[in-house]
């Protein structure tokens, strides 16, 4: 029946054609708008979760978060390392990681930081860190260049790539992170110390005097910002408090920060899940009227089955096996397209920090594409029941 | 052997067909000879299974088909008779092969198909869309699609009425042919076929049509 039914559907390509695209249009803008918005808010929670306090200059508090978080947006300046020290002084934090960006290697951040940074994030091949001029870099930055442990890579002066190279002081891979699907991926990391060599070497030359982009995170004792974790929820209280006292200082919780901006991601989300739902309704539609022409027109045909012998249950079972191979080919191209779609347009969302799975499918994406494919099948299967209710060779009953 | 009883067809918009007792012998052909809208196509709609008739009996070596549920009707059908139409009644958009295959959605065994489109000279036309061909083409196609089964019954209804003279006869010397000891029962209204037959009936006699006030 399989290969009838194939021969059959092939007399009504263009029909066909456009009932799949209506379906993988509108189950494909489904899965990938989910499946977006999902890995963005999983990115934001997850790069929150393990600082209570960020402390850097006076600025913006989004920024510093995106900054310190992601790796986006510029520094909003520096601060003096000693604040580091200052803070493990206290005793009432367990860590103060310094955190200092303004170089790059091509597009990816370069992060001047401690290996306390990287704690929880097992490194794939290689060592930590140890000795200025060392560096363990993010998964996407070796497979995208072709890094191993062992070699060496020259950055650059600025966040956005392109600018005055450090030739004369290349870093040296030392590890290579496992894959976090977060800006980690597509990050370099190495001492506070190398940063500030940078710029003594980029002091002694002279070369970079014009340029402005993440200078001032160069200076040789000088830092972005300090990511904290602080022993007590007291001793939070009284650190937030202490430092933002200082008018030249601004102390986030990034929990709170990261919060806001999900709000508002939320919002987004909420409106391209209604857009969504238009969409499927439409295409609903769409494929409810291309499935009536279909039938209306074959109503001629199945008379014709009907006349020779063929029941109307088998016929049943062609339109509906000819629906249920049209709607599972329409649904795996969805998916497929979907998460091309993805994989394409993750670099975008690199740029906010976070690392999109072009792999990574969702429960739920399995349970939008069941939904699609019941709706799908839906009018044809009334279309059927209702032909067999006007059975060409039942009309002559006896009377 | 086929025999109808009593036979008598009412219609919805109040006429009605009534039919003398008819005998058809196993392995036998038959024309059905009369003017258009006397009955021919009925009886053979209801000797089909296609219609149920108001009143009457219809005995299949004995059994009365009328009795028969929608299914097992069906079923007798697509296995034990080969009906011929007179519009062909094809896919028109599949080839001459996938008209023939359509009957193994039943069960059907179609592969004897090859030999009996070269025994209607049609082989070399398997692969080409029904819409593609000319009027006695598509006739041989209905022929091998009713034949395809070796049916006990062959049923065809003006099976030269969109063929000329001489191209009808051809298809109908084919028909007669291929037939492997199945009764035939034709409808036709060119007199000029009759003699290809066992036996001629003429359904102006055998038929009688009423009026309802």
């Amino acid at each position: 029946m399989i290969r009838f039914a194939l021969k059959h559907m092939a007399t009504r390509r263009a029909r066909i054609a456009l009932t799949a695209l209506s379906i993988v249009v509108s189950a494909g803008v489904a899965l990938l708008a989910y499946n977006v918005s999902t890995q963005v808010s999983e990115g934001i929670i997850g790069g929150a979760s393990r600082y209570d306090l960020i402390i850097g200059p006076a600025g913006s508090s989004t920024q510093l978060a995106m900054n310190t978080l992601f790796f986006t947006d510029q520094p909003l300046g520096t601060i003096p390392y000693t604040l580091v020290d200052d803070l493990m002084e206290t005793g009432m934090v367990n860590e103060a990681v310094p955190f200092s960006m303004g170089d790059s290697y091509n597009d990816s951040p370069v992060v001047g930081t401690t290996p306390a940074l990287l704690t929880d994030k097992p490194l794939k091949e290689g060592e930590m860190f140890a000795e200025s001029m060392e560096a363990v870099i993010g998964c996407e930055v070796a497979s995208n260049y072709g890094l191993k442990v062992g070699d060496s890579l020259i950055t650059s002066h600025g966040l956005s790539g392109g600018g005055a190279e450090h030739a004369a002081s290349p870093l040296t891979v030392t590890g290579i992170l496992a894959r976090t699907n977060s800006a980690f991926d597509r990050a370099v990391f190495t001492p506070c110390a190398t940063i500030w060599v940078l710029h003594s070497h980029e002091e002694e030359d002279e070369e970079h005097e014009e340029e402005d982009e993440g200078a001032h995170a160069h200076e040789e004792g000088e830092i972005c910002a300090v990511l904290v974790r602080c022993k007590s929820v007291g001793d939070y209280t009284a650190l937030s408090n202490h430092y933002k006292s200082d008018a030249n200082l601004l102390a986030i919780n990034p929990n709170t920060v990261l919060r806001e901006v999900l709000e508002n991601v939320d919002l987004s989300r909420t409106i391209v899940y209604a857009l969504c739902a238009v969409v499927l309704v439409m295409n609903l539609l769409v494929i409810s009227v291309i499935a009536a022409l279909n039938l209306y027109d074959q109503r001629r045909e199945i008379a014709l089955m009907r006349l020779i012998g063929v029941s109307m249950g088998r016929i049943n079972q062609l339109y509906l096996l000819q629906n249920a191979i049209i709607g599972l080919a329409a649904v795996g191209l969805s998916l497929l397209s979907a998460h091309l779609i993805l994989w394409v347009v993750r670099g975008f969302v690199a740029g906010m920090g976070i690392s999109l799975n072009a792999l990574h499918v969702y429960g739920l994406e399995w349970a939008i594409l069941a939904v699609v494919f019941a709706v799908s099948t839906l009018p044809t299967m009334l279309m059927t029941m209702s032909m067999s209710r006007h059975d060409p060779v039942e009309g002559g009953k006896r009377k | 052997m086929i025999q109808t009883k009593g036979l008598s067809m009412r219609f919805a918009d109040g006429t009605a067909i009534h039919y003398q007792d008819l005998t058809f012998e196993q392995g036998r052909s038959y024309a059905l000879l009369g003017a258009s809208g006397c009955g021919k196509t009925t009886l053979l709609n209801m000797i089909a299974g296609v219609l149920r008739p108001s009143e009457g009996e219809i005995l299949i070596d004995g059994e009365n088909v009328v009795d028969w549920p929608q299914r097992r009707r069906d079923h007798f059908r697509i296995h034990e008779i080969g009906y011929i139409f007179q519009d062909f009644k094809l896919l028109e958009e599949m080839t001459v092969r996938d008209n023939i295959d359509i009957v193994r959605l039943e069960g059907v065994d179609t592969r004897g198909a090859d030999a009996l489109l070269e025994r209607l000279g049609i082989q070399r036309l398997k692969k080409r869309r029904v819409r593609s061909l000319s009027g006695g083409e598509k006739q041989r196609v209905a022929i091998a699609r009713a034949l395809i089964k070796a049916p006990r019954i062959v049923l065809a209804d003006e099976p030269t009425g969109n063929l000329n003279f001489e191209v009808g006869s051809a298809v109908m010397d084919q028909l007669l042919e291929n037939l492997n000891g199945g009764t035939l029962i034709a409808v036709t209204h060119d007199d000029r076929l009759a003699p290809r037959f066992d036996c001629v009936l003429d359904m102006n006699q055998i038929a009688r049509g009423e009026v309802s006030a």
